[in-house]
């Protein structure tokens, strides 16, 4: 009986060792199919990767040889003596010799090649090939700007083998886990060994843990630490070994890691950390960088090198001492590397342009599924220019620091601003600017801030005026006070910025100067829905409201959204779709969507040139003359300035012949900033558009107007006996100027202005 | 004012406006005319004449100038003479050049691509918007193509071929739409500015 119950104990107890092997069995193939279906089938999710616009080069081109040299260094060429591998370039004077890397275009794809280059001090004089051949065009590789990554989610640049210096696989092993190469996914002699040297240096310094395992754990693991998660990791990482080879395992590591967070962009691989910490690519860092991130790899926040960075450097001489110790480099170059400082960019230094990808992001929503977009391996062209995108950052961060200087605004948050530029005749939107701190991540003004605009309203009125055909510039509208009904509400009695009544003008004036009254009174006459409706035509996304203090631009609009107006007004009354993304290609590089040009008549041409011409006046003599002491001489540029009421928002927008700049500036919890138009943004704008380098406005008049010249302040022929201030408008042929009545007076009504009232409207000016 | 009355004179200001243009037979710029650092510089020559163009924008209000009515023939009729003739510089050349064998091809978008590469060289040469224009046009994309037209129109002012060729490609958009009358008097107005 005895024995019998023993037998039975021992059956049963096989049974239940029987049933944990199934079990472990089973749950073993369950881990197996996670691993292979999700390691082999898309190793990684791929966020779309996003290029800027191409450097295109040409004889001709108005490119100085400083300008070309930046776009290569830009684009992380190395200057020698002796021209190697793609990627480098010499110089002798003027003349470049430049090996461009093969790439991929949005249109084709380009072997790589030589290019000599010859400039002067203005631009490209000659472009040939290596056997002397003139080339007529050709383009430098588009700038990498950023990638589209999931919300709270993962961003990555991948890279292969060929792109990863071998000293970095070496010294992750010397550091992190020696007998990587026997190994079979753990390793418990490594555990050991690792306890042992921690023991008796007293701090972490190897882990215990292979490299498989961290793998597993980033790929495919949360981080909690329970036992039964050990386990499973432990399991995965020899499932990972059994399936898949070392090398891939270990590119797998260089490309999952997590090596820093910024915001809610998690930073994985070495291939964007590199990027991340000092702007170039993983290929070219040297080896006191690589020890950097080995470092960083092994506790991205503990030794995060920009906010702790005596941490970081303490951890990479570490690694730089394994590394001379497994002789992966010599002691000489560990030691010397050990000397050299971090050496990490700062944050958002350049490179990193959030407001515009943000644009990218959501041009490409309406077509993308976001799956698709962060995980799929897509390649996005833009038509960012990375060379306008600095400048405007570096400009709206310089006059900001100004205007908060000089209005001595140390109580609150410091001003904020934002600023988009497109090129008149495409829409291609060139730079976007989300606030101040340009490469932060945060609010994006540009994009989200609807603000009041105020004047920027004004030349749609005028235009609208114009387009009914029974005004011109030279046509006299009443700069008079006006006291408008509306039902429910107190009588609306607003007033010019300067308080004043001007009376009778030409219309131009009223535009220059940007006189209320004379707008609501033409505004008034012509009808709101008419004017609502010249809003529509150019692209406005909602209609203002049906009200007449719409013809003050009392209504909210974003910058991007006056970006896209007033490059109709830039384009001679062509409505064209803003464009930030050009074209898109699928991982296996075919086209998937172009996003090409389209141009739509939207105004009659001639009022549009008649507004245009009326516009320069407002530089020439109007709100935005304080821009003519910043552009260059000779440069005629048109523009418009705008302020809420109150001076909350100051606003300024305006196109030369090859760039439109929209610019706000104000305070994001809607304080009075004592800025107008003219004080605040102006001075970005026009700073903006001579480092640019400016063309004059180039529109053709057109056939059916003529040019004529009246006084600025009556309308009439200038007489000269009456002290006139000519100014020249555009009216139809038809169309002849009356002459100034005997003794000089505005229609019969008022005296002409003395002196000293010139003077004084001089600086009005100036300062509005 | 009685609307009647008011258009009755608007009629006769225009009338005694083209009556003016064909006396005077002068087309002032504003400056001289620049193609963007280009080479092919416009070359400035004789007065031109002016060639109304039909209104193709939107419907202004009940009060506005009348545009010339369809049907009716074009008012300009006087030899055009040219005040400037528009040329691609090299560069926008090379990539016309691979535009023709890429659409040659059967390469739309690539075509499309490089015309529009050219035209940031070379944003304010009809002649790059003619082309794309007509690229467009044999893809199907007549509106598009309309559209380009017209704004090769805007800026060929003074070069009656560039202004010959905008009408053309406006045409042929047009009666692909089946707008048959309106491409009749745009196709008019090309042949009578190519005469020269």
């Amino acid at each position: 009986m005895a024995a019998g119950r023993r037998v039975k104990i021992w059956h049963y107890l096989l049974a239940v060792v029987l049933l944990c092997v199934i079990v472990l069995a089973i749950y073993v193939v369950h881990l197996d199919r996670i691993v292979t279906t999700q390691f082999e089938g898309r190793r990684w999710t791929l966020p779309a990767q996003v290029y800027a616009a191409p450097q295109e080069l040409y004889a001709g081109e108005d490119l100085s040889a400083p300008d070309l040299e930046h776009e290569l260094q830009r684009l992380q060429y190395r200057r020698v003596d002796h021209l190697d591998r793609p990627g480098s370039y010499s110089r002798q004077g003027d003349h470049f010799q430049v090996s461009l890397r093969a790439t991929r275009f949005s249109d084709e794809a380009r072997a790589a090649m030589v290019l000599n280059v010859a400039s002067s001090g203005a631009g490209i004089t000659a472009l040939t090939d290596i056997t002397g051949k003139d080339v007529a065009i050709a383009r430098l590789e588009p700038l990498l700007i950023g990638s589209i990554f999931p919300i709270h989610g993962e961003d990555r640049i991948v890279v292969t083998p060929a792109q990863v210096p071998p000293m970095l696989p070496a010294a992750l092993k010397a550091v992190e886990d020696r007998n990587f190469d026997s190994h079979l996914g753990i390793d418990p002699l490594g555990v050991l060994r690792a306890l042992w040297v921690d023991a008796r240096s007293g701090q972490l310094e190897q882990g215990g843990s292979t490299l498989t395992q961290q793998l597993v754990k980033n790929y495919f693991l949360d981080s909690r630490r329970t036992a039964g998660r050990k386990l499973r990791e432990a399991i995965m990482a020899v499932l990972l070994e059994v399936h898949f080879s070392k090398t891939d395992i270990m590119t797998a590591y260089i490309n999952e890691i997590q090596l820093g967070q910024d915001g809610d962009r998690a930073i994985r691989g070495f291939g964007l950390a590199s990027q991340f910490y000092f702007g170039k690519p993983l290929v070219e860092l040297d080896v006191a960088q690589v020890a950097t991130l080995v470092a960083v790899a092994r506790g991205p926040s503990y030794y995060d090198p920009r906010r702790h960075p005596d941490r970081a450097l303490k951890r990479r001489n570490v690694v730089l001492g394994l590394m001379a110790e497994q002789k992966i480099i010599p002691a000489a170059d560990a030691q010397e590397a050990e000397a050299k400082p971090l050496g990490v960019m700062g944050r958002g230094s350049g490179g990193y342009y959030p407001a515009y990808l943000d644009l990218v992001r959501r041009t490409l929503r309406r077509d993308y599924r976001e799956q698709d977009l962060t995980e799929a391996g897509l390649t996005v062209f833009t038509n960012l220019e990375p060379r306008t995108q600095e400048l405007a950052e570096k400009i709206l961060e310089r006059e900001l620091t100004r205007l908060d200087h000089l209005h001595k605004n140390n109580k609150g948050a410091p001003l904020e601003g934002s600023v988009v530029v497109t090129a008149p005749q495409s829409g291609d939107v060139t730079a976007v600017i989300g606030g101040r701190e340009a490469g932060f991540d945060g609010f994006d003004r540009a994009l989200d801030a609807r603000r009041p605009i105020g004047s920027l309203v004004k030349p749609f009125v005028y235009l609208a005026a114009i387009e009914t055909g029974r005004y011109n510039p030279a046509s006299i509208i009443q700069d008079i006070p006006v006291d408008i009904k509306i039902p429910g509400s107190p009588d609306w009695q607003p007033e010019n910025f300067e308080h004043d009544i001007n009376g009778p003008i030409p219309m131009v004036k009223g535009l220059a100067r940007s006189l209320n009254l004379a707008t609501i009174n033409l505004g008034m006459d012509i009808g709101l829905d008419t004017v609502r409706h010249s809003l529509q035509r150019f692209g406005i996304e909602e209609d203002p409201p049906r009200i007449p203090s719409l013809l003050l631009g009392t209504f909210g609009l974003t910058p991007l959204d006056v970006a896209q107006l007033y490059t109709g007004l830039a384009n001679g009354g062509f409505k064209t779709n803003l464009r930030a993304v050009s074209a898109v290609l699928a991982a296996d590089g075919k086209a998937l969507k172009a996003f090409n040009l389209d141009v739509a008549p939207v105004a009659q041409p001639d009022a549009v040139f008649a507004v245009q011409m009326m516009m320069e006046q407002v530089i020439q003599r109007g709100t935005g003359v304080a821009a003519q002491s910043i552009l260059p001489t000779g440069i005629v540029v048109a523009g418009k300035s705008g302020t809420s009421s109150d001076l909350r928002d100051s606003w300024f927008a305006g196109f030369s012949g090859n760039a439109v700049a929209v610019v706000w500036v104000g305070y994001d919890d809607d304080r009075v900033t004592g800025l107008t138009g003219s004080a605040g943004a102006l001075g970005v704008w026009d700073r903006l558009l001579t480092a640019i380098g400016p063309t004059s406005v180039s529109s053709v008049m057109p056939e059916s107007l003529h040019p004529v010249s009246i006084d600025f302040k009556t309308g009439y022929l200038p007489a000269p006996n009456c002290s006139p201030d000519p100014v020249t408008v555009y009216v139809p042929l038809s169309f002849t100027p009356p002459e100034a009545p005997a003794g000089c007076t505005v229609f019969g009504a008022k005296p002409e202005p003395s002196l000293l009232d010139k003077a004084g409207k001089w600086i009005q000016g100036i300062t509005h | 004012m009685d609307p009647g009355d008011y258009a009755l004179r608007v009629y006769s200001l225009l009338a005694f406006g083209l009556v003016a243009t064909q006396l005077s037979g002068c087309v002032i710029f504003r400056e001289p005319v620049e193609t963007t650092a280009s080479p092919g510089e416009p070359v400035s020559a004789a007065p031109g004449t002016p060639g109304q163009p039909t209104s193709p924008y939107p419907a202004p209000p009940a009060t506005a100038v009348p545009a010339p009515q369809p049907g009716q023939p074009p008012a300009a009729t006087a030899p055009p003479a040219a005040t400037r003739q528009f040329h691609l510089g090299t560069a926008a050349t090379a990539l016309v050049a691979q535009a023709h064998r890429q659409s040659g091809s059967g390469d739309t978008q690539s075509a499309i691509s490089s015309i529009e590469r050219a035209l940031r060289i070379e944003p304010d040469n009809p002649l790059l918007w003619i082309e794309l224009g007509e690229i467009h046009e044999s893809a199907g994309h007549y509106d598009q193509a309309a559209g380009m037209g017209h704004k090769a129109l805007q800026l060929a002012t003074g070069d009656p071929r560039a202004q010959s060729a905008s009408w053309h490609l406006i045409a042929d958009a047009l009666k692909a739409r089946g707008r048959n009358g309106e491409a009749a008097e745009a196709q008019h107005r090309a042949d009578e500015l190519g005469v020269q």
